[in-house]
């Protein structure tokens, strides 16, 4: 019988694995080529046990969290002959992975004969092949135009890379040079993070790392349970919509029957709508991590984010809804949507039982991509907007955070510098700033929206790609709070009556000196707005935030 | 007789001056911080100082060719929010990019947290009637109707200092330069920070923060340092006086006055400059300057000789985009106090800071601090504390570890070397981070131990870094002020050409660095006699990328009929030593130009120790390690250079304690410094 791991020696092996996936996130952000990987951070580190159980994550994006044990599950299940030096890859939504773009690799790590963990390096691709770049394609009508799928694989087989099997999935992507840079640090990244698991057991023994790491399972799950045991016992419920699918179907309902217990948590999603013929499907692994994202904003910011902390929380929900689609069907939108209406729909329902910690909603992601030809130089150009960021949404903590993204980002997520997308695009922008009354009124006032004037200043016509939601439904208020203004994006167009841009088109034709009128939702409000300071009005009035007009 | 020069540190709880003479010997003086006016903390030491050397005040001031002082008063006036108030006169239509502060937000899993108020609220952001396109041609020309209308908002508001930044100015100053002098004349009492002057490169994220962050810090720093001067001139100082700036090199008054914003990292920059300084003593190129106080733990890198230097940094939440030395800071220290709660054992980041102190202090903590644990493992000794001026409280320390022990299940003892283990490791945390985000090994390098608390942590933490040497010098405790005696003075300027770098031919480049040196060397020619010596480097990506690295251009042909490809070359092998790969056949991007004018000062020598009459033997003391044992206790005064002593053992000095283990070996060097060459080793199994 060993010795129970004493407190100490468990906080030691915490940190060394903290800074293990701390490490590698640093490795992948400054080994990777790609842009949304080395400049938004696009990717995620995990650390689990061989029953998928999460140990460690760096945080990098939520949405990421809960889905890595899933994807772990699914080569455990495929894979019964792994030894040292193997690496696996996959990303196929049905087969444990969210959507096409995040390729996931896998690198098992041993103590002598006995393998215990699996470090892991989650990184969305710049493309993954499929009938457009970049794979949102609101024209999907399966997961085979979406882009290339890779159930569980193997890449390495005992320290020796498959080369073959690189040059076939390179060859699928639109960019296979990069494809293969990125592959390249998503491997050197999760073999480091191997290295650095094996030098711990060489330390303690793998035995008193695996120990450590239940206790810190217990001890998680502890203040996890303490925090729920707060909550008022109950069942609540909570719904949130989708504007459309883009063929045809509106207002798809995202429902969530929430039952506390003590400190048990169980989610049910089965009364959400059913699937869809479009990309807004979620897979499982998505569903199952929206669901833990959620759970997780509810909970105290220094939480860790393990296995333990979710032990609270039980899901269900049915195969064939639009929250776990069945295969085959299209799902690249899923990891923003319905995912901001899975943690919403949540958080509305636990707001009864947490009134002071569930927080108003966060804006929902819109996406523009213009392509065309700079006059100044003859090439072809893809620009994507990350601009105009949504408001996050007011809490019992204050008001929200202005342009700081949606419910999957929450601020995680950077835009670039207005001059040097002038240099580089042939673009200008007229105007962006907050965009006054787009937050929703409340004790505490939602975060600002943005406007944003962008003047396209090609010589031949160009085109545009949307993909997203939220232009029906704004940021939800919370206890009394106000809903905030959803998002409004117009094409304006010499001689043409404004265009009202969807949510999910594509082969939009822009012409040159046309502007793109964005006007990006605020989060929601908390409280009622009666309860909110004098001053704090005052100072909302003086600082143009709220115009004044049609207050009530 | 001009003889002496004097380096000046003003610190939270001490002003540390060092004076070097002609021959190099060295006199200390340590007096307190007298934060409402540090000015008169800085008279004082001068005081004592010159009572040190038998001399008046006035006679150490007249003696006196240099002085060299870093001043925390920005630092201080942006941590604790007592800056400027500061209206930004903005491009219309963008007047929010501070507030933005580009979509980012810290910590992804605290939702419940209120933005942080920015430095220029909404009100005072003032949209004028401009707009410049990114070639720099004119797209809306200077609004006067607007700018009236800007300025007469200035006025009415009661800003003291305003920061004017428009887009694009980097590339055409013209509206900029207008509206200046429009203040100039309308409100001539009003500090003015100007983008293109302050930080004349494209990004206007980092544009404008920094300048806003200058406009604030501004008028307190222009303020302090003319008292300053005035007090030392009036004094009998007839020399210069001059000021280190973030990016470790000096400046005159006027010029920190002006670049304000330059001076946050004052302070810990003489750390950064005693260390490249003890890296050229020792013949040591490769070090990590680890400084541990109270509350925070400093680290920085001292590659080839030479300091990191950083434009990604900020401080207090504000992004100030100047080229900064790369110092981290982690919250750990001597007074991080340790707590179990939820089943969690944790040590730090919260500190008892300097009220109440820990608890052995006896100013009335009674949470158990790493200074406590430290005391009841035997580290510390209670009587000879700071040179016995500080009794510690053994009784107190007990008391609080024994409020935690029971609760972790484990004895008093375990309990300490609990706290002392963890609290390493959050220190080796951030040197691991430190290091590796430049792709860097630690285990090349070899670590200086400063501050007054870093000594009974500095082997343990090398040792779990897999670190194989420790030096610990006898200035330690006052290494900031003794390194700004080596500082140069140092001008930096820089250009934003953004293009494919292709474009760009060999002249070109040679006229964008030529008229970069040529305004750089004039303005150092200003400052000394010394003839300036040119480093050049540009920041330079890939066409992809979004984060520009810095490539040093130094050593490189510059008449070469083949220069830009040259550059190319460097960047790709820049490129692939920080990220372990280069792509030769993309395309490379051109972003910033940077030249330094550097006027270099004779380094100040020390003398080697002087050589103790006879060694006294060691004392000794039982301290906790794997089990109480005893180690003799060595005085590092009386020990004599080329003395080797094998750990375990334990060396005091008046302000810092170092603890070696089992199997170091440390040798005093010819200064009577601590040389540690650590046990080899797997790791740090079964070690503190």
């Amino acid at each position: 019988m060993p010795r129970p791991v004493d407190p100490i020696t468990r906080s030691v092996v915490e940190h060394r694995l903290s800074s293990i996936v701390t490490e590698m996130g640093e490795a992948m952000l400054r080994t990777s080529y790609s842009q949304i990987l080395n400049s938004s951070r696009d990717f995620s580190i995990g650390i689990t046990d061989v029953e998928g159980r999460l140990v460690a994550q760096a945080d990098h994006i939520p949405v990421h969290v809960g889905a890595l044990p899933w994807a772990t599950r699914a080569v455990e299940e495929r894979f019964r002959d792994v030894v040292p030096g193997d690496v696996f890859l996959m990303n196929d939504p049905y087969h444990g992975g969210s959507h096409l773009p995040d390729l996931t690799a896998f690198v098992p790590v041993f103590d002598g004969e006995a393998r215990l963990f699996w470090t892991i390096v989650r990184a969305h691709q710049s493309d993954i092949g499929g009938s457009t770049y970049g794979a949102y394609n609101p024209d999907a009508r399966d997961i085979w135009t979406e882009g290339l799928r890779v159930p569980p694989v193997r890449l390495a087989e005992a320290g020796r890379l498959r080369e073959d099997l690189i040059d076939l999935l390179a060859l699928n992507t639109r960019n296979g040079r990069d494809f293969r840079g990125d592959l390249a640090a998503m491997v050197g990244a999760a073999t480091l993070g191997e290295r650095r698991m094996r030098k711990l057991f060489a330390e303690f023994g793998g035995l008193v790392v695996v120990q450590a790491v239940d206790g810190l399972f217990d001890a998680a799950e502890q203040r996890a349970r303490a925090i729920v045991s707060t909550w008022a016992d109950g069942v609540y419920e909570g719904e949130a919509f989708l504007d459309d699918d883009g063929h045809g179907r509106e207002d798809i309902r995202i429902h969530a029957r929430v039952t506390v217990a003590g400190s048990d948590v169980e989610v049910d999603l089965s009364a959400s709508d059913p699937q869809s013929t479009s990309f807004v499907n979620s897979s499982h692994a998505n569903m199952q991590s929206a669901c833990a994202m959620a759970f997780a904003y509810l909970l105290d910011p220094d939480v860790p984010k393990n296995a333990g902390a979710f032990r609270p929380l039980t899901v269900k929900a049915r195969e064939g809804t639009i929250v776990w689609s069945e295969p085959g069907r299209p799902v690249t939108m899923c990891t923003s949507h319905p995912s901001d209406e899975i943690v919403e729909a949540i958080v509305k329902a636990l707001s009864q039982a947490c009134p002071e910690r569930a927080m108003a909603g966060w804006g929902r992601r819109f996406r523009i991509a213009i392509q065309g030809e700079d006059p100044r130089t003859g090439r072809g150009f893809i620009w994507h907007m990350f601009h105009a960021r949504p408001g996050g949404g007011a809490s019992s903590g204050g008001d929200g955070w202005s342009s700081a993204g949606e419910w999957h980002t929450v601020g995680g997520l950077k835009f670039g510098s207005v001059e040097f997308a002038e240099v580089r695009f042939p673009l200008h922008f007229r105007r962006h700033e907050f965009l006054p009354d787009s937050g929703g009124d409340g004790q505490f006032r939602g975060g600002l929206g943005a406007a944003l004037d962008l003047v396209v200043e090609t010589a031949a016509p160009a085109l545009a790609n949307t993909a997203g939601d939220g232009i029906r439904y704004g940021a939800p208020g919370m206890q009394g709070g106000r809903d905030a203004a959803p998002h409004a994006y117009r094409l304006l167009s010499e001689g043409c009556a404004p265009r009202v841009l969807k949510t999910k088109e594509t082969g939009i034709p822009v012409r040159p000196g046309d502007v793109f009128e964005v006007r990006s939702g605020g989060g929601g409000g908390w409280g009622p707005p009666e309860a909110r300071d004098p001053a704090a009005r005052e100072r909302d009035r003086a600082e143009g935030l709220v115009s004044g007009r049609g207050e009530g | 007789m001009t003889q002496f020069r004097i380096g000046i540190d003003v610190g939270g709880t001490f002003t540390d001056l060092v004076a070097i003479d002609r021959d190099g010997a060295t006199v200390f003086a340590k007096s307190p911080s007298t934060p409402a006016d540090p000015s008169l903390g800085v008279l004082a030491g001068l005081e004592e100082l010159a009572g040190r050397l038998g001399l008046g005040l006035r006679a150490l001031l007249a003696g006196t060719e240099r002085i060299v002082h870093g001043t925390t008063v920005a630092t201080n006036a942006l941590l604790e929010r007592k800056g400027a108030r500061v209206a930004l006169l903005t491009t219309e239509g963008h007047r929010d990019v501070l507030e933005m502060r580009e979509g980012l937000k810290d910590d992804r899993y605290d939702l419940r947290s209120p933005p942080p108020a920015p430095l220029v609220p909404r009100a005072l952001r003032i949209g004028v009637r401009e707009r410049l396109r990114a070639d720099g041609s004119v797209a809306i020309p200077l609004d006067d109707a607007s700018l009236d209308a800007a300025v007469a908002r200035v006025r009415e508001s009661g800003a003291t200092s305003v920061a004017v930044c428009y887009l694009h100015a980097y590339r055409n100053p013209a509206h900029e330069i207008a509206t200046v002098e429009r203040l100039a004349r309308d409100l001539p009492e009003v500090s003015v920070s100007r983008s293109s002057d302050v930080l004349p490169q494209i990004k206007e994220y980092e544009r404008v923060s920094t300048t806003v962050v200058n406009a604030y810090v501004g008028p307190a720093v222009q303020r302090y340092l003319a008292r300053l001067e005035h007090r030392l001139r009036e004094g009998g100082l007839s020399g210069s006086l001059f000021i280190i700036l973030s990016h470790g090199g000096m400046a005159p008054v006027e010029e920190a006055g002006r670049l304000a914003a330059a001076t946050v990292l004052s302070g810990p920059a003489g750390g950064v400059a005693g260390a490249r300084l003890c890296a050229a003593m020792l013949g040591i190129p490769d070090l990590i300057p680890f400084d541990v106080g109270g509350t925070s733990t400093d680290i920085s890198l001292i590659v080839d000789g030479q300091a990191a230097l950083s434009g990604a940094r900020g401080l207090a939440g504000e992004r100030i985009a100047l080229r900064s030395l790369d110092i981290a800071s982690v919250a750990a220290g001597g007074g991080s106090l340790a707590s179990f709660a939820d089943g969690r054992f944790q040590v730090g980041p919260e500190s008892a800071g300097a009220v109440p102190g820990p608890a052995c202090y006896g100013g009335g903590g009674t949470r158990p601090a790493v200074t406590d644990a430290n005391l009841l493992l035997g580290y510390l000794d209670p009587a000879t504390f700071l040179g016995g001026r500080k009794r510690l409280d053994q009784a107190a320390a007990e008391a609080a570890v024994d409020a935690l022990a029971p609760r972790l299940g484990l004895s008093r003892d375990e309990t300490a070397l609990g706290i002392h283990r963890l609290i390493n490791l959050r220190m080796a945390d951030g040197i691991r981070l430190m290091t590796l985000r430049r792709g860097v090994d630690p285990r090349r390098f070899a670590l200086l131990s400063f501050g007054g608390a870093a000594g009974l942590h500095a082997v343990a933490v090398a040792r779990e870094l897999e670190i194989p040497r420790v030096v610990v010098p006898t200035v330690a405790s006052v290494l900031s002020a003794w390194g700004m005696l080596a500082s140069d003075l140092r001008y930096e300027v820089s250009r934003t050409h953004v293009g494919e770098s292709a474009a760009v031919d060999d002249e070109g480049l040679r006229a964008i660095f030529s008229d970069l040196e040529a305004r750089a060397g004039a303005r150092l020619r200003e400052w000394t006699d010394a003839p300036p010596r040119i480093e050049r480097s540009a920041e330079m990506r890939y066409g992809e990328q979004v984060f520009e690295i810095d490539v040093p251009l130094d050593d490189l042909a510059w008449d070469a009929p083949d220069l830009v490809a040259r550059v190319h070359e460097r960047f790709h092998a820049r490129h692939e030593e920080l990220f372990t790969y280069a792509s030769r056949d993309q395309e490379v991007v051109f972003v910033n130009a940077r030249v330094a004018a550097v006027g270099a000062v004779p380094a100040a020598s020390l003398r080697p120790a002087e050589i103790p009459a006879a060694a006294p033997s060691p004392g000794e003391r039982r301290i906790f390690l794997d089990g109480w044992r005893t180690v003799p206790v060595h005085r590092v005064e009386a020990l004599v250079p080329g003395t080797t002593v094998a750990g375990p053992a334990l060396f005091e000095a008046e302000t810092t304690t170092v603890l070696a283990g089992e199997g170091d070996v440390v040798t005093v060097n010819r200064y009577g410094w601590l040389d540690i060459a650590l046990r080899p080793g797997e790791g740090a199994r079964g070690e503190t």
